[in-house]
């Protein structure tokens, strides 16, 4: 005879808004930062489409002080979304293994930021001495 | 016990019985504790001493059986290597694994879990098997690096209770039996993903990891199973497209 009534507990509606999972959600709502950077170049390329007059608006909009604090707000994001990425970059590649040991996951981890910075500030350089 | 013990812990356990109770509640017990005491020894004491009813597992009282898995202060761990110090001064609640159903106490069903381990083919299957007396099937030490970690796991379900997903859907295969099949496909001696690639592909697979990462965080001997589980991502993907090519190559 068996007495068994297993009892089944709901999962937490907002699983995702506590502790530790907080910090995974984070990561992942950084991720919408490229989807929004998108659009505003999107719509950048709509107005030059458009002509002098848009474009001119447009340029006007992202000197705007709205503009510069949503500006603002994406870098943060987008630079947590960086850094967390190359978190779990390791994690999401095949084991390397050379000479017989695993290369650490943080060894992996500091490669992959060093080299995402060095090609940024490069960009970065490169726009702002503008060769051309 | 070698040294008196002159401290007290609260220890608020969640006690279901499934003959009276309807569903779960929690009971407070006041334990006297030493230095060198675990949780599972805080919990001994109440069974010895208070309440001889408490139900939970345990076997091997050193990190290695897995048996004795539960939530402590809200997180997947091993009782017997959670030590009473470290949660002072306490109240510590003490609950049954997340996401698995409660037989009892902080006793939860397994079933779901071992039938999920032996749907990953968890053996080795050589493609040419010997006799023993051929000798053995030798290995380098960089072809046991590529699958080591994958085998230290000791099955204790901690993952899965720090797995969101699995709490959203009990049919995702999950981060140990994923680890476990890593350690067989992952074995230059074993030949036998073929036959794993179905707990691997479909619907309930590995697609259904959105890569949260805290089964890493839990597991006691650093089996890294959110590693085992995205490796099988890629292993997916190359050979739902190698598919096609292998396909042209045989006609
Ligand atoms: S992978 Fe780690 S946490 Fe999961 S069952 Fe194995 S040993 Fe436990
Ligand atoms: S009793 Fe064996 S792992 Fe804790």
């Amino acid at each position: 005879m068996s007495d068994r009534r297993p009892y089944v507990r709901p999962m937490p509606r907002d699983w995702w808004a506590r502790r530790p999972f907080r910090h995974y959600t984070i990561r992942e709502l950084s991720g919408v930062t490229i989807a929004i950077y998108a659009a505003v170049l999107l719509s950048g390329l709509v107005a030059l489409l458009q002509g002098p007059a848009a474009w001119e608006i447009w340029r006007g909009w992202l000197a705007s002080p709205a503009s510069l604090v949503l500006h603002a707000v994406l870098l943060v994001a987008m630079i947590w979304h960086l850094r967390t990425w190359f978190q779990i970059l390791p994690k999401t590649m095949p084991k390397l293994v050379v000479g017989g040991s695993p290369v650490p996951q943080r060894l992996i981890t500091l490669i992959g930021t060093s080299v995402a910075i060095v090609c940024s500030t490069a960009l970065v350089a490169f726009v702002l001495w503008r060769p051309f | 016990m070698t040294e008196r013990a002159d401290k007290t812990i609260e220890l608020s356990v969640l006690r279901y019985n499934p003959e009276t109770d309807e569903k779960p509640h929690h009971q407070s017990f006041t334990v006297p504790y030493t230095r060198d005491m675990s949780v599972l020894q805080g919990l001994q004491w109440i069974k010895d001493t208070v309440d001889g009813s408490l139900t939970f597992r345990w076997s091997c009282r050193m990190a290695i059986c897995g048996s004795c898995g539960m939530m402590i202060n809200g997180e997947p761990k091993l009782a017997c290597h959670t030590l009473l110090r470290d949660l002072a001064p306490g109240p510590v609640t003490v609950e049954p694994l997340a996401h698995f159903p409660i037989e009892r106490d902080l006793v939860v069903t397994v079933d779901d879990f071992v039938k999920k381990i032996e749907s990953v083919t968890p053996w080795l299957i050589p493609k040419h098997p010997k006799p023993v007396s051929e000798g053995p099937y030798n290995q380098t030490p960089a072809q046991l690096e590529a699958y080591e970690n994958f085998s230290a796991c000791i099955n204790c379900m901690l993952c899965y209770a720090a797995c969101p997903q699995y709490g959203e859907n009990p049919k995702f295969v999950g981060p140990a039996a994923m680890a476990i099949l890593q350690r067989y496909n992952g074995d230059s001696r074993d030949d036998g993903s073929a036959l794993r690639i179905d707990a691997v592909h479909g619907e309930d697979g590995v697609w259904g990891c959105t890569a949260v990462g805290a089964c890493s965080d839990v597991c006691p001997k650093a089996v890294d199973p959110m590693h085992a589980v995205n490796q099988n991502k890629m292993n997916t993907a190359l050979d739902y497209f190698l598919r096609f090519l292998k396909k042209r190559d045989a006609k």
